[in-house]
């Protein structure tokens, strides 16, 4: 089991997440598919997690463009505002678009300095405690075995939480109790290679 | 200025998108290389024995190499683009090199059927742009927007996105690169930003 329903996972930092930026990851493995995911920021600063995939014509919300308050998409220009509702479709400008048209909006938590989300996720999501967010390192082997590495792995100052991407990668992220980032990332790439070389 | 240009190989965008920072006019030419292959008649390889494009041709200097290219406008025209006194603009130049001999081969193996060995062009072009990912995270925590330090962009920046940016042609992803993803958008945001086929403007803001 890779992506556990009713668990909160961790899939990007807050400062990943910049005014009028788009970021892109993914979440999944297992039986649960593969979710592509689109995270920004309304212009008060919430964050919204949504399904890389605009409703009309199924092309990527990464792809377009924040705007003011709505995220635009860059193939028809369809405007969605926070929460997923479409608020207005160029080619139809008189038109009072139906509720029913909506980008998928999942869960968000904002803890520790990550951005959280899940399948219909259970609490509050895990405390890691303080520190500064380290940089997101993808390992090329499933969730499991990442997780083994780590218990076994001497990483003091390190609190670590694990995003399945499919069944073959998962990204460590994590906070750094000293604000070292850059020995954090030293000692998670040198996992990382361990990891991938055993393959 | 004369530009023998190509609207899909990537050293050649280089050259236009640098021509629009600069707000400079380029005549122009455009080759048919796939499947005309005007890069191998007599006529350009005239030109440019080697065959490799962009070409410029300023006065009754012909310039053949993209790098110099770039090196040439800026110096002539934007100095603010050719930090000349930081080393890492060397290196820098070195790693957009490597990124278009990988991510941008790769790109032009898989959408214009030239040969290679596509599994070393991605595998080499991943470990480049993990690596340019690393250094650009840690570059945004210290402050800086851009591949050297400082506060303007420079040809290098412009020489690594001509690859990175459609690496995705090429069977890579920036999925999971987001100081790349960031970076990107900094340079399509930057006043005369030039697009090409699958490297988007930023939309009209209504």
């Amino acid at each position: 089991m890779t992506m556990v329903p009713g668990n909160w996972y961790a899939v990007a930092a807050e400062h990943d997440v910049p005014a009028g930026h788009i970021y892109r990851t993914a979440l999944g493995g297992n039986d649960q598919a593969i979710r592509e995911l689109a995270i920004w920021r309304a212009s008060d600063g919430a964050v919204q997690v949504w399904e890389d995939r605009c409703p009309h014509r199924g092309v990527r919300f990464s792809l377009g463009e924040v705007v003011g308050d709505e995220l635009r998409c860059q193939y028809h220009a369809w405007r969605f505002a926070k929460g997923g509702a479409c608020t207005f479709i160029p080619a139809q400008p008189d038109m009072k678009v139906p509720g029913s048209i909506h980008a998928k909006a999942w869960p968000v938590a904002v803890s520790a300095g990550l951005i959280w989300t899940g399948v219909d996720p259970v609490g509050e999501p895990p405390v890691l405690g303080e520190g500064a967010a380290i940089r997101a390192v993808p390992v090329a082997r499933p969730l499991a075995e990442v997780e083994t590495a780590l218990a076994q792995a001497d990483l003091p100052g390190l609190a670590l939480t694990l995003q399945p991407l499919g069944d073959t990668e998962t990204i460590v992220r994590g906070l750094v109790a000293n604000g070292d980032c850059a020995a954090a990332d030293r000692a998670l790439a040198a996992l990382r290679r361990q990891l991938e070389c055993v393959a | 200025m004369i530009l023998y240009d190509a609207h899909h190989v990537a050293p050649a965008y280089a050259v236009r998108l640098l021509a629009g920072f600069l707000g400079l006019p380029l005549e122009l030419q455009g080759m048919d290389v796939y499947p005309g292959h005007d890069d191998r008649s007599d006529e350009f390889l005239a030109l440019n024995p080697l065959g490799t494009l962009p070409v410029l041709v300023d006065g009754d200097t012909v310039f053949t190499d993209w790098q110099e290219i770039l090196a040439h406008l800026a110096l002539a025209h934007g100095p603010d683009w050719y930090p000349a006194t930081d080393p890492a603009l060397v290196g820098w130049l070195g790693i957009a090199r490597d990124l278009a001999a990988s991510a941008g081969a790769a790109r032009l193996m898989q959408t214009f059927c030239v040969p290679g060995d596509l599994a070393e062009a991605k595998a080499q072009a991943e470990r480049l742009l993990d690596e340019v990912e690393r250094r650009m995270w840690f570059a945004e925590r210290a402050g800086h927007g851009w591949l050297l330090a400082g506060t303007h962009p420079t040809i290098a920046d412009i020489a690594a996105f001509v690859s990175i940016a459609p690496c995705e042609d090429g069977g890579l992803s920036l999925r999971d690169r987001p100081a790349l993803r960031r970076w990107c958008d900094r340079v399509r945001f930057h006043p005369g930003f030039v697009p090409m086929s699958g490297v988007f403007p930023p939309m009209a803001n209504t």
